[in-house]
């Protein structure tokens, strides 16, 4: 403290301490109305590379997210297709089953044979099905189909088409044409329609389209534990998204109790500074001369 | 002793209490002048007899008051500890204004900055790898990498132009303390003639004193004094004023942030750098000379950083027409960074030609991870991890000469109150002086009346006594 006071440095100091005052009753009313904690990085260096890093895996994790919904789509449309493969082979190996029967006449027989040509070409449909323009199962073809319709050749390869499902997940979305007979089916159904035109003398193949079947009920079940696991794990990327979410809040966000506390107790203490500087300025010696 | 003598000695009185009832006037209507220093009447009583004189070798009648100068309160000590810190105060907070200008060009933390354009970007690829066929996926990857591109421009720019107008305020302060220092150098001249001639110069050295303490804040120069009231102010050790003569400071070096770090900015004074190290002139140098060109470095590192961890993996992937990948950002730093694919079809996000998947735009919408991107380039630090490390080390620069500044306030705030203390007018005081030397001149009065009495009784009354 200075042994000699005078009137400025009283009105100095007066006003020096109201300023301060009232910038700390600014910088949380900033708070308040922003209800930000940080709003420069000069506030909280350490947690704004926090709050950098926190919002970078938000942004990570709703991709995440949109790509797994990708993967499930098309998943199931992929499901779809062999579920309805599967159910063409089964109603095939019926008509198979049918058409060995000694007692058939030529009509009969080219009318089953047609029957399994319609199959044969809703197959090569099935197989040419496609999610976003992208056969499902032509692996990276760059035509939008996996299996010539004309030919029924088999056209795909078996590159693998993959999304990201989480940090250190990849999964692939697609299955291999192999996998799913495409290679093989049409040109067995090709000979199954083939033997049933020609009659009894050579018995359908039964091994063939049997051997078919398995690959697509493999391939089934392949794609419903894939759509399992993107399903687990997106359920784990949304729990870690809600976590972030609720973490960057705690970081950047104000205690709104708590500032609104320190704001009351504030503006006690600036309505108090600012009564004593109006009663300390007000006295001079003049007021008591006469 | 003569009758009349005593006459003298109350006029003395009445003249000497007007003389200090005037410097009381004086500090009461300077009470709030700026760098005013109060002043004070120095009396002394005019002693006793010294010598007879030559003639009577009688004692002379001597009595009275005499106004010996009117001297003025200044601790120059005191002054000169003010003048150094707000010298301090000025080169903190130039300095801590600049950057915090340029901190706010980050816009961190926040969904506006540039983490949130190269999360937007690399989420654009990701999407792009998911449905690689689809034209209107590939535009969304051309028009992020574009908005990044221009997020770095802004903050290059931003950059860029702080630099010029810290440099416009470090030439104007460089031209304002060189008008501080012709104004100092006259008034030195105006002292040294008002010295010798024996004139109040209280005025003029509180004038003076302002001057040395403009010139510290604009370049921390340091007052010597010397005799007749002269004062000559150095900078580091390199005279500006001397006496009546004042050096004319100039700028060399670059003048555009381009030439900073090649040819950083000085201030010199006839072919010598003169180190500044105090003063609103040494915050603008630093920021100048190495704060600004080190952010513009780190950003560009940034835009680097991710030119070629895009390029090295865009390299090897192939188009829909099965070319391989050329690069997508060209450009040296943050300021030219640019896109090169104008199309979705010039984008290579397959993994072999004649084919169509995403596996290479997958590459690079992983590239959000610090992992991937380093790997990306062979070890180095990737984009987002060098931005957010910008970020952390502006945000703490900034922070800290924050508190440099509200520390020195508070030096500077104890220094201004020392010297206010010493040489700020106190209005109770001189109420009270007021009211001596209103009284005391009352009674130098009242002395006259009576001699008058005495002299009246005397001339008229004498002879008459038992009329």
């Amino acid at each position: 403290m200075t042994s000699r006071i005078t009137q400025s440095t009283v009105t100095t100091s007066a006003l020096r301490g109201l300023q301060a005052n009232l910038g700390r009753v600014q910088t949380l009313q900033e708070q308040l109305s922003s209800g930000r904690r940080i709003a420069r990085a000069s506030d909280d260096p350490a947690g704004t590379a926090a709050s950098m890093i926190l919002r970078t895996a938000q942004a990570a994790d709703e991709q995440y997210q949109r790509n797994s919904d990708h993967a499930k789509g098309r998943l199931t449309v992929t499901d779809s297709a062999l579920t309805g493969l599967s159910d063409r082979v089964r109603a095939v190996r019926e008509l198979m089953v049918a058409s060995n029967n000694g007692a058939l006449n030529p009509d009969g027989r080219a009318a089953l044979a047609a029957q399994v040509d319609a199959i044969r070409s809703e197959v090569i449909d099935l197989y040419n099905t496609t999610y976003l323009e992208r056969p499902v199962f032509g692996g990276s073809v760059a035509g939008t189909q996996a299996v010539d319709p004309s030919s029924g050749t088999y056209v795909g390869n078996d590159v693998p088409i993959e999304a990201r499902i989480s940090a250190d997940a990849v999964i692939r979305i697609d299955v291999k044409g192999t996998d799913a007979a495409a290679d093989v089916l049409p040109a067995a159904l090709s000979a199954v329609s083939a033997s049933i035109t020609a009659g009894g003398a050579t018995a359908p193949d039964f091994t063939a389209i049997d051997s078919a079947f398995s690959t697509v009920q493999r391939a089934l079940g392949d794609v419903g534990a894939r759509a399992q696991r993107v399903e687990t794990t997106n359920s784990l990327v949304e729990s870690h998204r809600l976590d972030l979410v609720s973490r960057i809040s705690e970081n950047e966000d104000v205690d709104l109790p708590e500032t609104i506390m320190n704001l009351q107790a504030q503006q006690v203490g600036y309505q108090a500074a600012l009564g004593a500087a109006a009663k300390v300025l007000q006295t001079s010696l003049l007021e008591f001369l006469r | 002793m003569s009758t009349f003598g005593t006459l003298n000695t109350a006029v003395s009185g009445l003249l000497a209490m007007q003389r200090a009832m005037d410097t009381a006037g004086q500090n009461v209507v300077n009470a709030t002048t700026p760098g005013y220093s109060r002043q004070r009447v120095e009396l002394s009583s005019v002693g006793a007899p010294t010598s007879a004189t030559f003639h009577t070798g009688a004692k002379v009648p001597v009595g009275g008051v005499q106004v010996d100068a009117v001297s003025r309160i200044r601790d120059a000590f005191l002054e000169a500890t003010r003048a150094a810190a707000g010298g301090r105060q000025e080169a903190l907070a130039a300095r801590h204004d600049t950057l915090a200008g340029a901190q706010l060009l980050l816009s961190e933390p926040g969904t506006t900055g540039l983490q949130a354009g190269l999360d937007g970007f690399y989420a654009a690829w990701h999407e792009l790898s998911l449905n690689p066929s689809d034209s209107a996926a590939g535009s969304v990857v051309i028009q992020k990498g574009q908005a990044v591109a221009e997020q770095l421009h802004a903050v290059g720019d931003g950059i860029a132009a702080g630099w010029a107008s810290a440099f416009d305020r470090l030439s104007q302060t460089v031209d304002q303390a060189n008008q501080a220092a012709s104004d100092l150098a006259s008034l030195n001249q105006k002292l040294l003639e008002g010295s010798s001639t024996g004139r109040s110069v209280n005025e003029l050295l509180d004038r003076r004193d302002t001057l040395v303490r403009t010139l510290a804040d604009l370049v921390g120069g340091q007052a010597v004094p010397g005799p007749d009231n002269q004062i000559s102010v150095s900078v580091n050790g390199i005279t500006i004023v001397h006496g009546s003569t004042a050096q004319t400071l100039t700028l060399t070096g670059a003048v555009e942030y381009g030439d900073a770090v090649t040819d950083p900015p000085a201030i010199s004074w006839g072919g010598t750098d003169v180190p500044v190290d105090s003063g609103a002139a040494a915050g603008y140098l630093a920021a100048l000379r190495t704060d600004l060109p080190n952010l513009g470095a780190s950003v560009d590192g940034v835009a680097v950083a991710l030119r070629d961890a895009v390029n090295a993996v865009h390299a090897t992937g192939f188009t829909r027409s099965g070319a391989a990948g050329a690069a997508f950002f060209s450009g040296t730093g943050a300021r030219d960074l640019a896109v090169v694919p104008a199309s979705p079809a010039d984008l290579a996000m397959t993994s072999a030609p004649g084919t169509i998947n995403g596996a290479v735009a997958l590459k690079i919408g992983d590239l959000a991870l610090d992992v991937a991107s380093s790997a990306a380039l062979g070890g180095g630090i990737g984009a987002s991890a060098r931005w957010r490390d910008l970020t952390t080390a502006l945000g703490t620069q900034v922070q800290s000469l924050g508190a440099a500044v509200t520390v020195q306030e508070s030096v500077v705030n104890a220094a201004d109150d020392a010297v206010n203390a010493d040489s700020g007018v106190n209005l109770d005081e001189e109420m009270t002086s007021m009211m001596l030397f209103q009284r005391a001149y009352q009674a130098s009065a009242r002395v006259i009346t009576t001699v008058d009495e005495m002299l009246d009784t005397l001339v008229n009354r004498t002879g008459t006594v038992g009329r």
